[in-house]
């Protein structure tokens, strides 16, 4: 058990000896402005804990048996004063945030989550749990890219869980996934909204070259995110590309002669079908392979599949439709992620 | 002599590729790779049928059918809906699914008035569920008492055959080049029948990026066949 940060609220292990296997419980009244008695300066965090997780059904499956994950991550943002900052952050084993920064005025807090052991292995099952506050705002990304190698017999999967309270916001723009020879990887993604909050997530798929140079040697990829909006089931995006069985990779139907996949999915009230267009004339001239497909969803929202050969042209355009939505909703600059 | 089952009879005239649910109008697709070119002939359309039943037919029709069947509350039966309509991320393929799914309901509480249809068509009714022909299809076949692999392949077949009349009408192929695709089909929708009872949970509404993609370009396309 690790401690991002002293002060932060975070407990050791509560166990209920005779109650099954040992919990890790957070500890309410370890908050995140004076737990320890330490001052806030030293952590950028102007507020204390909101969020009482002191009776076990707000913590037990929050962040499971110990042996059961690889790594957890575990965020509250909120809202201190003009800024969102994280008033409670817990982590273990292989999953940590770099510290908190601010890349515009905006008063958007961006938290880099960081894989100290550098890629995902076989078996290995990660947790990130994030809750963003009544109007808080979060950008959270990675500081490099997610890369699953072989899993022999297994396969490797993160679980995300994110809540959106009223108008709360969140971008989620990870690096991109690289997939090895013989690596199968389950990433499954929980969002529960409010019908006010705004979500960006975007993602690109790529395959890690094999020692013979060949592409698409990984078993399996799956990417489901799962979005309810109100209470409401509002989204199941279940892809899954398995290179080897069923219908081949090659298919038309399913990569065609391309290897690199890109996803975008926005979830805001502000969606509709005129945007969509804008969106898309936006980024038809920089669509070269013609390969762009958009989306308005129900929710309302809108969807981006873009395939191809490389990373770039897919960055170019899931960064030109973030971009837009960002000058459009928050007035605020193209985002330049700067890699801490 | 023995009688056919009393479910036979409705059973075929709800899989039947005629019934005016409008699925003559819709491609599911298919249009964007006849504008692009890579769908032009008998060969290249029995791919795209062999990928599209693999892909969303299976993964969604079906496995919502026989979710369905194993239904044992009527909140189950409207969570299959709820995400069966959640996965149809192109939108032409969420409204088709609506409005197919409005006149199939319709036919089947005409060929098989029962309580579990007027239920669902309430639930439809009152927003609570949005309604999809597989789903309309379920609720008859079951209340029918039709057996599930005789109930999915019925479904699939049907589906199948709407999008090769569609295909007939707009490679164009010949009738009889239409029927060596839907003879050669039989393979893949019995394969497919064998999955849909197979697969778990998590493959529920499974979907691939080229056809997703390929299913929202056309909303985008000018000049147009079908709606979807």
């Amino acid at each position: 058990m690790t401690q991002t940060a002293p002060g932060v609220a975070v407990g050791g292990l509560v166990g209920d000896a005779g109650d099954g296997p040992v919990i890790p419980r957070l500890l309410s009244g370890q908050t995140a402005a004076g737990g320890l008695g330490l001052p806030d300066a030293a952590y950028g965090i102007t507020g204390s804990a909101a969020v009482d997780r002191t009776g076990p059904a707000a913590t037990v499956g929050r962040l499971g048996v110990p042996p059961e994950w690889a790594g957890t991550l575990s965020l509250d943002i909120d809202q201190r004063g003009a800024k969102s900052i994280a008033v409670r952050q817990f982590h273990d084993g292989a999953l940590r945030v770099l510290r908190p920064h601010y890349l515009d005025e905006s008063g958007q807090v961006c938290y880099v989550v960081i894989n100290p052991g550098g890629a995902y292995l076989g078996g290995d099952r990660y947790l990130i749990e994030v809750d963003v506050a009544p109007g808080a705002d979060l950008l959270l990304t990675t500081q490099s890219a997610t890369k699953i190698y072989r899993t022999p017999g297994s396969r490797a999967e993160q679980h995300m869980r994110l809540r959106l309270g009223p108008r709360a916001r969140v971008e989620c723009l990870p690096d991109p996934l690289i997939a090895y020879r013989e690596a199968s990887y389950v990433q499954a993604t929980r969002v529960d909204m409010d019908p006010t909050a705004s979500l960006i997530m975007a993602e690109v798929v790529t395959p890690g070259w094999s020692p013979d140079g060949a592409l698409f040697r990984y078993d399996e990829i799956r990417m489901r995110n799962e979005i309810s909006i109100g209470g409401r089931l509002t989204l199941l995006d279940n892809l899954l590309i398995r290179p080897g069985t069923g219908s081949p990779v090659d298919s038309m139907c399913t990569m065609g002669h391309y290897t690199h996949l890109g996803s975008l999915l926005v979830m805001d009230a502000r969606v509709d079908a005129a945007l969509v267009a804008d969106i898309h004339a936006l980024l038809a001239p920089i669509d070269p392979d013609g390969q762009l497909g958009i989306t308005l969803l129900d929710g309302p929202g809108l969807a981006l599949r873009a395939l191809s050969h490389s990373t770039e042209p897919l960055n170019a355009l899931i960064g030109a439709a973030v971009d837009h939505l960002r000058g459009r909703w928050t007035a605020q600059a193209p985002l330049n992620l700067r890699k801490y | 002599m023995a009688a056919a089952p009393s479910y036979l009879l409705p059973l075929l005239q709800l899989s039947d590729s005629a019934l005016p649910t409008g699925a003559f109008s819709h491609s599911l697709g298919l249009e964007s790779y006849l504008h692009r070119g890579l769908v032009h002939d008998e060969a290249t359309f029995a791919d795209w049928l062999t990928q599209f039943i693999r892909i969303q037919l299976v993964h969604s029709d079906a496995l919502a059918i026989r979710f369905v069947l194993e239904a044992e509350t009527e909140a189950e039966l409207h969570r299959v809906d709820r995400e069966l309509h959640a996965a149809a991320l192109p939108r032409e393929i969420r409204e088709a699914g609506v409005k197919m799914g409005a006149r199939m309901l319709e036919i089947a509480r005409a060929v098989h008035p029962c309580p579990e249809l007027e239920a669902y068509a309430g639930a439809v009714a009152s927003g609570a569920c949005a309604g999809h022909p597989a789903l309309a299809f379920a609720v008859a076949g079951r209340a029918l008492g039709v057996p599930a692999a005789e109930l999915l392949s019925a479904y699939m077949f049907s589906t199948v055959t709407s999008l090769t009349q569609n295909a007939i009408r707009g490679i164009p192929l010949g009738q009889s080049a239409g029927q060596r695709v839907l003879r050669a089909a039989h393979r893949e929708v019995g394969d497919a029948v064998v999955l849909a009872q197979t697969l778990p949970r998590e493959d529920f509404g499974v979907t691939a990026p080229g056809l997703e993609i390929a299913q929202m370009q056309h909303e985008h396309q000018r000049a147009r066949m079908f709606m979807s």
